[in-house]
């Protein structure tokens, strides 16, 4: 039990100085009952403002400390680091933020130095209370689960596992890639997407400590930082993967051959119901869509299953069924990717009415030598070679009805599709590029946008107001507020460049994962500047687009930040765990349960002794949310550092 | 049998009759009745550029009149009906505005209480009566006339009060003339401006928004044309003529209010519907006898 009180009280420069009266609040906490010592200085989080404090406890043998300065949340782990080596138990410290609960919020200097010292006394009462705690530790598992099989989830992936542990890279679809893999260039280089990225998708495939789960979800996740324990449903590709060797004769074979939109191909081509994604795809192994294969949905396909005669290697499995694997791993990487907005949502663009309005992504695949048009640019309504092409863009971005943000990456695709098309179809072709603004914030972009205006470009200043059909083509109206004039657009297709949205299930993602989602659906970084790869919960976190719009360079660059910082755990032996967690009064509790229904991480149970039952703390999986003790009906769970005991006296002090 | 006090306006009772009478025609064979009152004011629209407050006492002044019946206010007119609503938004979600105003009307022992509704003939054919029921009382389907409908502004715009249909795709007429037997298309100019706001202060431009845009219309070979708002009405009935002089092209495209094509189907005869009135060429469609 403290009885032999410090008091500091820092000035946080001008901060707190300047509305509370230092000097008083100093002469005041000599006063308190408990306190031996009281000081201040000008910047306590310093050297000397530490070493004011550490010579202080040896000098005056204190058992704990009170410090008056900023909120907890900025250097509560930096004093308790002070105490700690000064001598004093880390938790025999408490924290009076006098300056966001305090000076920030008044102007009066008198009322706030009386309300400093209230918060000042509350707190020297709580901590005559304090109780001494050891940190325990908890060994780790020096494993890592990345989901999401994108160039982020990729990158993060192989960085991780040349620091030498294993990973488990898990991918929804068939095979990874991502979106990466259906572009056909890269801005600003121009380098061949898939020349870059292949040769990555292989290491991958080859890496010895990489384990990939393609056709894969991450169903339940269990467990805390250090040690997860990942249930990932394998979907039944109806392929036994041993066996195929990704030959086609199969694709070739179905009966449903160019039958079904190709997802790869954005729709435009066409596949069959076994397929491999794309010809580069990682594994090289066909699939089976379950719900259009003829065998699987109507038990029936013609007089047999052609891909079974045609498979030569025997690989193909009708009675497969979905399987559920466990994994441990002690950190998680979400890299879950993002989708493109549905632009049907925006009527006036036609989206839903033509086949000849269409979205970056499709061009992406009719631009693309290996996709559905072997890289002919055509009017999808008519095959016919388009002789002027206009691009919207910000279509739901950056417009308060749909999309508030930027998508980052809209006005570069659109400049790079104005350099590939021009080298496709000549320097005849007309092209009209509607912006909002030229985003061209990256390096070289904005030398790259400059190429492109030397390149007989129609830049029109201005959201088109609708997408006309008339005849054959389409006739846009555009404000251009660069001349102030209305004109009018007639060109034969038009791409849209919509913004970019959240996963359709992000929501069930996150609360399988425990992160957050933002108010614009993407996962919700720990701090916007200084974690910004981290999440809220321990050992998991978070790179590429799932977290917010961005382009290559950035999702690569972050997704190695999300390795470096899951090594960061998965190269110690053990953790520290979080002392301020649950605790059992084991002679009170009733062991009703309700503590049990309420915990999210799964971190109590039910314990009988001499025919009692009573709750019982899991100390490496209680997070310290305190959930469980505010539920308590009978004050049996008490949460460490925060006694009702140690509570009470301090609120009864303070007001 | 449901009630609606009934808000004409100025345009409708001084000069677009044809859409009263074909209001009152149909109406009760729909189960609404319509009741008449004394004391109404101008809706306020027309002042709102000039003094916006004066603009919206008015509004406000017309339903507290509307509100001691006890009955929800029918407005057959876009404009009016725009400025009811958004009155009655403001005022509901305004509690400071809502004591400023209700401070006027107690000149004239008036109160706004916001417990009544405001709709529009859209409102009452498609969502209060229901498509089911003008089904159930088409007596001579219109035999696929191919129509083209005009929603105009007020009717749609602007979204975020809550317009009586979507700003961007707005259907339900289309709704309603499938249901009496036409055939309503969807066509590029379909939202286009009725040009009738700039008449004071650019009349000939007005006529050309109107000429350009039944002439795209007449190009795409419709039978018919549509509205519901009597400012609409008087651009492309009224001065059809002269607005197809904008363009170049002698315009003949028959103009109906949607309640007149509505009584049609319903075997209502065409002088009740008041079709004499129309100045376009309504009798270039034979609906089959009078």
């Amino acid at each position: 039990m403290g009885n032999k009180i410090g008091f500091f009280v820092c000035h946080c420069g001008i901060n707190i100085a300047s509305t509370v009266d230092i000097k008083e609040l100093v002469e005041y906490g000599k006063t308190l009952d408990g306190v031996v010592v009281s000081k201040d200085y000008k910047y306590m989080c310093s050297d000397v403002g530490a070493n004011l404090i550490k010579d202080s406890i040896k000098k005056h043998k204190l058992d704990g400390v009170v410090i008056a300065c900023c909120s907890p949340r900025m250097h509560e782990h930096t004093f308790r680091g002070v105490v700690e080596a000064g001598g004093v138990n880390a938790f025999n410290l408490e924290i009076a933020n006098i300056r966001e609960q305090c000076s920030w919020a008044h102007e009066d200097k008198a009322l706030a130095t009386e309300k400093a010292k209230a918060l000042a006394r509350g707190a020297v009462a709580k901590a005559k209370l304090l109780e001494a705690l050891e940190t325990s530790k908890i060994e780790v598992t020096p494993n890592a689960l990345v989901i999401g099989g994108g160039i982020a989830g990729i990158q993060a992936a192989l960085d991780i596992a040349e620091e030498g542990h294993k990973v488990y890279l898990v991918e929804k679809s068939p095979s990874i890639g991502g979106h990466m893999a259906q572009l056909d260039k890269t801005f600003p280089t121009l380098d061949c997407s898939s020349c870059i990225l292949t040769p990555k998708m292989m290491e991958v495939a080859n890496h010895p400590n990489i384990e990939l789960l393609t056709y894969s979800e991450v169903v339940g996740i269990d467990g805390s930082i250090g040690n997860y324990i990942i249930k990932v449903k394998k979907k039944a590709r109806y392929v036994d993967m041993d066996k195929c060797t990704g030959c086609g004769d199969c694709m070739a074979a179905c009966r449903l051959k160019d039958r079904i939109p190709s997802e790869f191909d954005e729709g435009i081509g066409k596949r069959s119901a076994i397929y491999m994604p794309f010809p580069q795809a990682v594994p090289l192994k066909c699939t089976i869509d379950a719900e259009n294969c003829l065998m699987l949905t109507r038990g029936k396909c013609g007089t047999g299953p052609l891909c079974v005669d045609a498979c030569e290697a025997d690989a193909i499995d009708f009675k497969q069924k979905d399987e559920e694997v466990e994994i441990n791993v002690g950190a998680i990487v979400v890299a879950t990717g993002y989708d493109l907005l549905d632009p049907s949502s925006l009527y006036e663009y036609g989206y839903s009415r033509s086949k000849d309005v269409i979205t970056t992504l499709e061009m992406e695949r009719l631009i693309s030598s290996s996709g559905p048009t072997a890289g002919e640019i055509i009017r999808p309504s008519n095959g016919e070679k388009p002789k002027s092409i206009t691009y919207i863009l910000c279509v739901g971005s950056r417009d308060e009805t749909q999309c508030t943000w930027c998508c980052r990456i809209g006005c570069m695709s659109a400049l790079k599709h104005v350099y590939l098309l021009k080298e496709k179809l000549g320097d005849d072709v007309e092209i009209n590029i509607c912006y909002t603004d030229i985003r061209s914030f990256g390096k070289g972009y904005e030398e790259f946008y400059r190429k492109i205006r030397g390149m007989k470009t129609n830049f029109f200043r201005g959201k088109p107001s609708e997408v006309r059909k008339s005849g054959d083509n389409f006739t846009i109206d555009i404000f251009d507020t660069t001349t102030n004039k209305l004109l009018e657009i007639n060109t034969d297709l038009v791409v849209l460049v919509p913004a970019l949205v959240s996963r359709v299930d992000a929501a069930d993602f996150t609360r399988i994962v425990r992160i957050s989602q933002g108010a614009d659906g993407f996962f919700l970084e720990a701090h916007p500047k200084l974690r910004p790869i981290d999440t809220f919960t321990g050992g998991v976190f978070i790179a590429g687009c799932c977290q917010s719009p961005k382009d290559i360079q950035d999702t690569v660059a972050q997704a190695s930040g999300a390795a470096a910082r899951a090594a960061n755990i998965l190269s110690k032996k053990e953790l520290e765990a979080e002392p301020l967690i649950s605790c059992v009064d084991e002679d009170i509790c009733s062991g009703c349960g309700t503590c049990i229904s309420v915990c999210v991480y799964n971190a109590i149970e039910l314990v009988k002794e001499d025919d009692k039952s009573h709750a019982k703390i899991n100390d490496a999986l209680c997070m310290g949310c305190g959930l469980c003790v505010a539920t308590c009906p009978s004050g049996a769970m008490q949460q460490r550092g925060y006694k009702d005991k140690q509570l009470r006296p301090m609120i009864e002090e303070t007001v | 049998m449901k009630s609606y006090v009934l808000y004409p306006g100025c345009v409708m009772p001084t000069e677009q009759y044809a859409y009263e009478m074909s209001v009152r025609e149909i109406l009760p064979l729909l189960d609404i009745k319509l009741v008449d009152i004394n004391g109404f004011s101008c809706c306020g629209e027309p002042l709102k550029s000039v003094n916006q407050m004066l603009s919206l006492a008015l509004s406000a002044r017309n339903i507290s009149i509307a509100e001691k019946e006890g009955l929800d206010i029918f407005a057959p007119c876009p404009m009016c009906h725009l400025a009811l609503s958004e009155s009655k938004r403001i005022l509901d979600s305004d509690p400071a505005m809502n004591e400023k105003i209700n401070n006027f009307l107690s000149d004239e022992e008036l109160i706004y209480t916001g417990k009544i509704d405001i709709v529009n003939t859209l409102d009452l054919l498609h969502d209060i009566v229901g498509i089911d029921k003008i089904k159930k009382l088409v007596k001579k389907p219109l035999n696929d006339l191919k129509v083209a409908t005009h929603y105009g502004c007020h009717l749609i715009r602007p979204s975020e009060i809550g317009r009586p249909d979507d700003s961007e795709n707005p259907q339900k007429m289309e709704k309603i003339l499938e249901a009496i037997g036409a055939k309503p298309v969807d066509y590029p100019e379909k939202l286009d401006c009725c040009g009738g706001l700039l008449t004071t202060n650019l009349p000939e431009s007005a006529l050309t928004k109107t000429g350009q845009k039944l002439q795209k219309v007449q190009e795409q070979g419709f039978d018919a044309f549509i509205d519901t708002c009597p400012w609409c009405h008087r651009q492309y009935d009224s001065k059809q003529t002269k607005a197809g002089e904008t363009v170049a092209t002698k315009l003949e495209v028959p103009v109906f209010y949607l309640t007149q094509l509505v009584g049609l189907s319903f075997g209502v005869s065409s002088d009740k519907l008041g079709l004499d009135l129309n100045l376009s060429p309504v009798d270039k469609i034979n609906f089959g006898g009078k």
